[in-house]
C-alpha cells in the first residue's frame, strides 16, 4: 500500500495543519473518519484525484499542508454525493471538499483550472445575482489567459456552435435582479459574521 | 396545486426547453406555478467553494425569504438549485444557531425567515401531489413503443437521501415514462454523475463519464435519454458530436427533459416540446409516433 511504503523522509507531523482544517466549517467531520476506504471505491472521480478522499482525511490528519492544498482531489469533486450518501460514519465528505476548495482559494492555492471557474461563476452571482452561463465561460478564460487557453477554446468551436445553433446559448446576458444591493448587504454581513465565528 | 416556482438561472440561458416544457405540462396538470419574484442565484454547489456554505446557504436563504409571505412550497426543477436550496432550508429548521446568524445577515436587507416553507423536487411533486393516475389520464398520445432511459442523474435523489426514493436506484422517473405509455428500459447507470461542470476545466472527466451513460443507456436499447437535470442534459447533448470526435464513437442518442417528452404525450402545443433546442436530434425515435420536423 502506498501509505505504508518505506521512505527516507522524517516521520513528522504538523497538527496546526490539522487544527486549521478542522476549524474550517464542516472540518470537525474529519476526525470522524476511520479510514474505511468506502468514499474512494464510491467516488465519481476517484480516477482523476491525486488522493481519493480517504487518503487526503489522512493526510489532513498527519499535517501534510503543501501536499494536500496542492492536491486537485478537492477541485475533482463533481458535487455527485455518493461519498455522502454511503459514508458509515455519516460524513459529508462533499462539504468538506468546498471548505478545501474555499481554503485553497482563499491561501492562493489556485493553479488547477477548477479555482478560475469556481471565482468565474461568484464572479457573475456578485454582479448580477444571476449566472449567466456565457459570463462564467467569458470570466474563465479571462482568468486562466485566452493565450494559454487558445487551443482549448478552438477546439471546443463545434461544440459552441452546436448549442448556438440551436439557441442554447444566448449571447446577453439577462438582466440584473433589482435587489442586487440588498444582496450585497447580506453577502457582506454574511462574510463578516463568519469572520467573527472562525 | 398552488407552488412558488424557483426556476433557477440555466432555465433563463441553456436549459430553455425546461423551462417552455415545464410550465404548460404544469398547467396541463393542474398546478400552478407562481415565479419567485426577484429570485437570485441559490449558489449552487459552487458558491460554497469560493464563500464557505455559510454564506452560499445566507445567499440561497433571500428566496425563501421573498417566498415565504405567499406560504407555498416551493417547487424546484434544477437538481443543483434543489441541493442547494432544500440543504438550505433543512438547515434553517433543524440548527437554531444558523436560523439566528442567517436572520442577522438577512436583516441586513430588511428581510427575515422563519424556516415555515417546504422545498420539493418536481419528480416528487410529480408522483405525490399530482399522481402517476392523473398523469396516465391525461396523455392524449399514448407513446406506445418508445423506449426511454431514465436519467435521473447524480443529486436529484442523493440530496435529502431516504426521504424519497432510492438515492441510487430510483424508481420515480421510470413510473413517470411508463405512465406516458413508453417503455422504461434498463440503466444501470441512472444515477452516475455525469461529470457536472468539469466542461471547462477538465472535460476529459465529462467525456469519461458520458461515455459510460451513453453507452448504458443504449446497452438497454433505449432511444433516447430523459432527464430532470439541466447540467446533464446539456452535458449529454453538446458533447456527443466532440465525444464521437474525439473517442471515434457514433452516439445519437437524443436527451430530453422529462417534461418535454410529457409535453408531446399531453398533445400539447409543440411550442412547448420545445424539439429544436434539442442538439441530438429526437426525430428519428419520434417517427413512428407520426412525429415528424
Ligand atoms: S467513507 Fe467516510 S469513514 Fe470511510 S474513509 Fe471515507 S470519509 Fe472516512
Ligand atoms: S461528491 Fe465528490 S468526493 Fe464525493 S463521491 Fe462525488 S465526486 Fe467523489
Amino acid at each position: 500500500m502506498a501509505d505504508c511504503q518505506v521512505s527516507p523522509e522524517a516521520v513528522r507531523y504538523d497538527p496546526a495543519f490539522s487544527r486549521e482544517v478542522y476549524a474550517l466549517e464542516n472540518g470537525p467531520q474529519i476526525k470522524k473518519c476511520m479510514q474505511c476506504g468506502m468514499c474512494a471505491v464510491s467516488c465519481a472521480t476517484r480516477a482523476s484525484m491525486n488522493y481519493s478522499p480517504r487518503r487526503l482525511f489522512n493526510l489532513i490528519k498527519q499535517g501534510k499542508k503543501e501536499t494536500v492544498m496542492k492536491s486537485n482531489t478537492m477541485w475533482m469533486c463533481t458535487t455527485c454525493l455518493m461519498c455522502k450518501v454511503r459514508c458509515p460514519r455519516g460524513i459529508a465528505i462533499v462539504d468538506v471538499m468546498h471548505d478545501l476548495k474555499n481554503l485553497a482559494i482563499d491561501q492562493g492555492y489556485v493553479t488547477h483550472p477548477q479555482a478560475a471557474f469556481y471565482q468565474a461563476f461568484w464572479k457573475e452571482i456578485w454582479s448580477r445575482g444571476r449566472v449567466f452561463e456565457g459570463g462564467v465561460t467569458a470570466r474563465y478564460f479571462l482568468k486562466r489567459g485566452i493565450l494559454g487557453e487558445i487551443k482549448t477554446i478552438l477546439s471546443m468551436k463545434d461544440v459552441g456552435m452546436d448549442m448556438l445553433r440551436h439557441s442554447r446559448m444566448p449571447l446577453l446576458p439577462p438582466r440584473k435582479i433589482k435587489g442586487l444591493g440588498d444582496l450585497h448587504k447580506i453577502i457582506e454581513k454574511a462574510r463578516s459574521q463568519r469572520k467573527e465565528v472562525s | 396545486m398552488r407552488y412558488s416556482f424557483y426556476p433557477g438561472c440555466s432555465m433563463e440561458g441553456t436549459a430553455v426547453p425546461y423551462r417552455k416544457s415545464v410550465e404548460p405540462v404544469a398547467e396541463a396538470l393542474g398546478m400552478e406555478l407562481e415565479e419567485i419574484p426577484d429570485w437570485n442565484c441559490c449558489g449552487a454547489t459552487v458558491a460554497s467553494g469560493v464563500v464557505g456554505d455559510y454564506t452560499q446557504q445566507v445567499v440561497a436563504a433571500r428566496n425563501f425569504a421573498l417566498a415565504e409571505p405567499r406560504g407555498l412550497d416551493v417547487l424546484v426543477a434544477c437538481s443543483s438549485c434543489f441541493l442547494s436550496l432544500a440543504l438550505t432550508n433543512k438547515r434553517f429548521q433543524e440548527d437554531a444557531d444558523f436560523h439566528r446568524a442567517a436572520n442577522e445577515a438577512l436583516a441586513a436587507a430588511g428581510l427575515k425567515y422563519n424556516g415555515t416553507l417546504k422545498v420539493r423536487q418536481i419528480l416528487e411533486v410529480m408522483v405525490n401531489d399530482v399522481g402517476i393516475e392523473r398523469i396516465r389520464a391525461r396523455v392524449k398520445r399514448p407513446l406506445t413503443g418508445l423506449k426511454v432511459a431514465g436519467y435521473v442523474g447524480c443529486q436529484t435523489m442523493r440530496t435529502l437521501p431516504w426521504e424519497f426514493d432510492d438515492p441510487e436506484h430510483p424508481v420515480v422517473l421510470d413510473r413517470i415514462i411508463e405512465a406516458l405509455g413508453a417503455t422504461a428500459t434498463p440503466f444501470p447507470m441512472k444515477t452516475r454523475c455525469c461529470g457536472s461542470s468539469q466542461t471547462l476545466p477538465a472535460e476529459k472527466i465529462l467525456m469519461g463519464a458520458s461515455r459510460e451513460i451513453l453507452e448504458s443507456a443504449a446497452e438497454g436499447g433505449a432511444q433516447m435519454i430523459v432527464t430532470p437535470c439541466p447540467m446533464c442534459q446539456l452535458n449529454l447533448d453538446s458533447y456527443q458530436g466532440r465525444m464521437n470526435q474525439l473517442l471515434q464513437t457514433s452516439f445519437a442518442m437524443p436527451v430530453l427533459f422529462f417534461t418535454q417528452l410529457m409535453a408531446i404525450a399531453f398533445d400539447l402545443p409543440p411550442e412547448s416540446w420545445a424539439l429544436k433546442y434539442n442538439i441530438v436530434s429526437p426525430f428519428q425515435a419520434l417517427a413512428p409516433l407520426g412525429i415528424n420536423r
